[in-house]
């Protein structure tokens, strides 16, 4: 019985937390992003064990997580105002080549950042080349390119 | 100057209230964040000077933590003032047989009794010389204990303990 409701604990917690922390720190993972993550998998799961390392503790665990993330999903399609809850709205930045200074400063997403995505995804190298740079809720940066600056995307060049 | 809290449509469908509202929320949050790192420092969840508590009781000094942690072990040391006699008494009320798995007593007890009103614990001591008695114990279950502890049959020393899950 406990194992069930410390899963959901857990779950909750470690949502409400990684959402307080921002998308920023999400979608841009970086190798030590992703060590952080691991440290922070480590320390909650022996939390989540105590001291039963059962196969039953572990089929019950994984079901609990499981069933959380299929109600949640269910929620979600039935409800917009949920679903912005769980997983956040998208932002748009980047405006015609102009940078939204407040967006940038409230999501914590530096003219750099946006500047690497352009360079990434579409070869771009100036923000005038950008009409428009989305912070989506996955915490990902999207670009549009200015339609008469034809992307250069990989696969043609 | 473009106004940058209106709604966009287009490339994306934004919610600018709620998404202003997530960042103030994201924000008390770090604050709230913070504050536990701080209590924690401080020992609001065990192991700080928040958390250990010296009780001077009649016979007997008792140092514990007043924060315990569920499954994490911690040290009862209990000091008996200097007696004539070469066998010193301890006992602990029910409450610590209750809460607490006992992972090591130090020095060991030559008689241990356990009874319906708690653990009784003997120990041969060199007369009139101060002797210290270690319990390394692990609590289970969480919430308030109130423990009592007794040296030779004195008064009791109360020992309050907060137990996190």
């Amino acid at each position: 019985m406990d194992s069930v409701i410390k899963a959901c604990i857990v779950y909750f917690v470690l949502w409400a937390i990684i959402r307080i922390s921002g998308r920023r720190t999400l979608g841009e993972m970086s190798a030590f992003d992703f060590i952080l993550f691991l440290i922070i998998g480590g320390s909650t799961q022996r939390a989540i064990t105590g001291e039963d390392y059962s196969l039953t503790n572990a089929l019950i665990l994984v079901s609990t997580f499981v069933v959380i993330e299929i109600v949640l999903s269910l929620l979600d399609l039935r409800s917009p105002a949920l679903r912005r809850v769980f997983e956040g709205t998208p932002t748009v930045l980047v405006e015609n080549g102009q940078l939204m200074t407040y967006r940038l400063q409230r999501t914590r997403v530096t003219e750099d950042n946006i500047l690497e995505a352009a360079r990434r995804l579409h070869g771009l190298t100036r923000m005038e080349q950008i009409k428009f740079a989305i912070l989506e809720s996955t915490g990902k940066i999207s670009i549009i390119p200015e339609s008469d600056q034809p992307a250069l995307n990989t696969a043609a060049r | 100057m473009m106004d940058e809290l209106a709604n966009r449509q287009y490339p994306v469908k934004e919610h600018m209230v709620f998404q202003r509202r997530t960042w103030i929320v994201q924000r008390f949050g770090w604050v709230i964040l913070a504050a536990i790192c701080i209590a924690a420092l401080a020992g609001l969840f065990g192991s700080g000077f928040l958390s250990s508590r010296t009780v001077e009781g009649v016979g007997m000094t008792v140092r514990y933590e007043r924060f315990e942690r569920a499954t994490r072990r911690s040290l009862f040391s209990f000091h008996f003032t200097p007696g004539q006699s070469s066998e010193r008494r301890l006992h602990l009320s029910r409450d610590f047989q209750d809460k607490f798995e006992i992972a090591s007593i130090e020095p060991q007890p030559v008689r241990s009794v356990a009874g319906a009103d708690g653990l009784d614990l003997t120990f041969a001591v060199a007369p009139s010389a101060a002797t210290q008695v270690a319990i390394w114990a692990r609590p289970h279950g969480y919430g308030s204990v109130a423990i009592e502890a007794h040296a030779d049959g004195n008064p009791p020393s109360n020992l309050r303990v907060f137990i996190y899950p």
